[in-house]
């Protein structure tokens, strides 16, 4: 896997947006450029070809062979349905990635903007609002109950409300140091899905609003049916088979390609930069607090197209969808992918969405099987979903202890975390004279040597922020002199 | 006053005292290592599921004499609190010790991980229904019957016994940490490790103490709510756990006194709230309360005393 991602990384030519350019070039000229194509195309684009056709044709395969082989001879083959969540949750491990990876703003709350997403899409294409007949580009009858809007436009509506509020939540509350900001995500978090579980049967009054018994959430039932997306007459329900997984691909894909501009852009960089020191970033120009409101926002964004992807496959949404394990299992995704790669934390996605909801099982289905057939009651009743958080606990913490880069790291992020504070350098006496280590590599951190070997194309020429790894350790707490209460 | 209000009062005081023994955890960890012990609610879940155990086991119940009852519920408590604390100082050895340098999100992280480790760890223990425990102290309101007032007002001996266990646990704590050696060297780790380490204090050691007294009393804390509350669930230590930890916020995050001021004055939220809006807002109105502290007033009611930092 690293030798087909990596080349992506050092974006020597432009990464995907370049290669998805000379992949379109080889197919449109095959014929004749064929033999010309091939020679020339470094070894990556080949085998970045061969993996895009297996991601193409996967859905298909895993629809007409690998299903009914598993039928026949079990194999943890998932469904349809989990390789749509997974990709589900790839889209929101992608924006979450921009919020924790880019910018360093622990959100533990992220399910609150996957709830907007998906509750808007209910209310835009579903017949919740009774006593309206909004109905435009569908194929249902003029007349017909509710809004009924396409899935084109309700996914980007989810967004722009889910950006809304990340804003409204940011506004407030991103001058806060990060566990603060964690704990005050965290709440939002919890209260989203609470209002969204109890505003039903509301009776209120204010002025000329006046609401008496107003269901204006659905309460515990949640809204259904929300219509399914629809494009040139294909169906993308949860009843319509393989199709909805390349409308989840398509979606990811979308994704990836604004997060990685986004990376590369100047925000990008200046994300990096807040991340690895807000005081440095705020001394060198950058305006941190609209630079942290768009991350927020942006990745926000990302959990509004999940949501309303959510919300239109299943057809169906309630709140009990949105609960604070789901905002933890994404975190955990993103660690355990490679916090600040997108690669990465879309595997991460795949990865524990794909273990938790399809291997487990099987692996249990086994036990079972094999504890029947040997007469162990033990065997036999052993249910490994059950240890599905356990497991992934213990993954989190082995992780933080023992590669908190994640498995496929992003380069910059994995020199920051093995680098040791400032105050460890001033405390070990080989780099006593050098006051906060400022050229030398720090003790742990990348040595002259891994420098050395960092190839010089591997750091974006435009990202200066990359240059910074020796310093990166420093946390802004070290050098403020002001109160923590003041930030 | 209100028969009603003064009623909702000692609801609210009640469990702020549970909050308080809880919020004490969060706070301590906090003014020391400034890591939000994730897992500490979870601790608590187990303490109680331990005393819980412990409670049938011991076949404590309504029918024996006062005195064994009051010895067996003394022994449930030791016992729970041992545990509590060794399970707390070995999740701070394991998840949070080699993570001390690293940077400050790693510990938070790995706190976050723990608790789902423990959250599992009940939920595979007692199921994922609520277990409860019946009336072992008696629910028989004090005021009307040994006092003889002539009131609607109920304070039972429950509540006392809440009281009875929290309030001398928290002057105990108080004076170890203004008074004992050990002491002097938590509130020197908590303003300044290094330089704490250099005048001979055993930082490692201080911090392992520090957790050790924050689990006891999450296992005191646990066996309260058996026998106040009469329940425990796998996912308690989550609600509970963000209750008491805006508790701390709510005093002062750091501060001892702040933390049982916070515990109470939240407790009192959450009985007003239950009485007169409904429960199923208390949650959003407590995390409410915890935005709006944290975004207008971060350094709480009573500010910062253990550490001078947050």
């Amino acid at each position: 896997m690293t030798s087909i991602i990596d080349p992506i990384e050092r974006g020597g030519s432009g990464g995907l947006s370049a290669w998805v350019g000379h992949l379109v070039d080889t197919v449109v000229s095959w014929p004749r450029a064929y033999r010309h194509a091939y020679r020339r195309a470094p070894r990556r684009t080949v085998l970045l070809t061969i993996l895009v056709i297996l991601i193409l044709v996967y859905p298909l395969l895993n629809r007409f062979l690998l299903q009914p082989i598993s039928r026949g001879f079990p194999l943890p083959i998932p469904d349809d349905t989990t390789v749509v969540f997974m990709l589900i949750f790839a889209t929101m491990a992608v924006g979450l990635n921009i919020v924790i990876g880019f910018a360093g703003l622990l959100d533990l709350g992220y399910v609150a903007f996957y709830a907007l997403g998906a509750y808007t899409a209910a209310y835009l294409a579903s017949p919740h609002w009774s006593t309206l007949s909004i109905v435009l580009f569908t194929d249902l009858p003029a007349g017909f109950p509710g809004i009924h809007l396409p899935f084109f436009i309700i996914f980007w509506a989810a967004a722009l409300v889910a950006a809304t509020f990340g804003v409204l939540l940011g506004a407030p509350t991103l001058r806060l140091r990060g566990d603060y900001l964690a704990i005050v995500t965290l709440g939002f978090g919890e209260i989203v899905p609470i209002f969204f579980k109890n505003l039903v049967n509301v009776n209120f009054e204010l002025g000329p609003i006046k609401l008496v018994n107003a269901n204006i959430t659905g309460g515990p039932l949640g809204i259904n049916p929300i219509d399914a997306p629809s494009f040139f007459g294909i169906k993308f329900g949860v009843i319509n088979g393989f199709a909805p997984v390349y409308l989840a691909m398509a979606v990811v894909l979308l994704c990836i390609v604004i997060a990685r501009n986004l990376e590369r852009s100047r925000m990008g960089r200046a994300w990096m930069a807040i991340r690895e020191d807000e005081i440095a970033a705020e001394m060198m120009g950058v305006n941190t607090v609209r630079t942290k409101l768009l991350a927020f926002g942006l990745g926000a964004s990302f959990a509004g197209f999940a949501g309303a992807l959510q919300a239109s496959y299943q057809g169906a949404t309630t709140s009990d969808f949105f609960m604070f394990a789901t905002s933890i299992l994404v975190v955990i995704m993103i660690i355990l992918g490679g916090i600040g790669n997108i690669w990465g934390v879309i595997l991460g996605a795949i990865v524990v969405q794909y273990v938790d909801k399809t291997l487990l099982g099987w692996v249990g289905q086994r036990l079972n099987d094999f504890g029947e057939a040997s007469g162990n009651t033990f065997l036999e009743q052993i249910n490994p979903s059950s240890f599905s958080f356990l497991l992934l606990g213990l993954a989190l913490v082995a992780m933080m202890r023992f590669r908190p880069e994640g498995f496929l790291p992003s380069r910059q992020r994995a020199a920051e975390l093995h680098s040791a504070p400032p105050d460890q350098v001033i405390a070990s006496p080989g780099v006593t004279d050098d006051v906060i280590g400022f050229e030398q590599p720090l003790e742990g951190g990348p040595g002259a040597a891994e420098l050395a070997e960092l190839d010089p194309d591997a750091v974006d020429p435009n990202a200066n922020v990359g240059r910074a790894e020796p310093r990166s350790g420093a946390e802004p707490d070290a050098i403020d002199p002001r109160p923590e209460g003041d930030r | 006053m209100d028969e009603q209000i003064l009623q909702t009062i000692i609801i609210g005081l009640s469990n702020g005292l549970i909050y308080a023994l809880v919020a004490l955890g969060y706070t301590l960890v906090y003014g020391i290592i400034e890591l939000i012990n994730f897992a500490h609610g979870d601790v608590f879940m187990l303490g109680s599921m331990l005393a819980l155990t412990l409670l049938v086991a011991f076949g404590v119940t309504t029918g024996a004499d006062i005195l064994t009852t009051v010895g067996l519920i003394s022994i449930v408590l030791l016992i729970t609190m041992a545990a509590t604390a060794t399970l707390n100082v070995s999740i701070e050895r394991v998840a949070y010790r080699p993570l001390r340098h690293a940077p400050r999100l790693a510990p938070l992280i790995s706190a976050i991980g723990m608790s789902f480790v423990l959250q599992n760890v009940g939920l595979l223990w007692k199921g994922p229904a609520n277990v409860g425990y019946p009336d072992v102290i008696p629910n028989i309101n004090v005021l009307t019957t040994v006092f003889g007032f002539d009131t609607n007002v109920s304070l039972s001996y429950k509540q006392l016994f809440t009281a009875a266990v929290t309030i001398p646990l928290l002057i105990a704590l108080t004076w170890f940490v203004s008074k004992t050696r050990q002491g002097k060297a938590m509130r020197a780790t908590a303003q300044d490790p290094d330089t704490a380490g250099l005048m001979g204090v055993d930082v490692n050691r201080t911090i392992a103490i520090t957790f050790i007294i924050a689990g006891m009393l999450a296992g005191a804390a646990g066996l309260v709510q058996i026998l106040y509350n009469n329940t425990t669930v796998w996912n308690l230590g989550f609600r509970f756990g963000l209750n008491a930890f805006t508790s701390a916020v709510l005093g002062g995050i750091g501060n001892l006194q702040g933390a049982v001021l916070g515990g109470i004055v939240l407790g009192l939220i959450n009985a007003f709230s239950d009485r007169y809006l409904s429960a199923q807002w208390t949650n959003a109105i407590v995390f409410g309360v915890l935005i709006a502290i944290l975004v207008f007033r971060p350094t709480g009611l009573l500010g910062q005393q253990l550490a001078d930092r947050a």
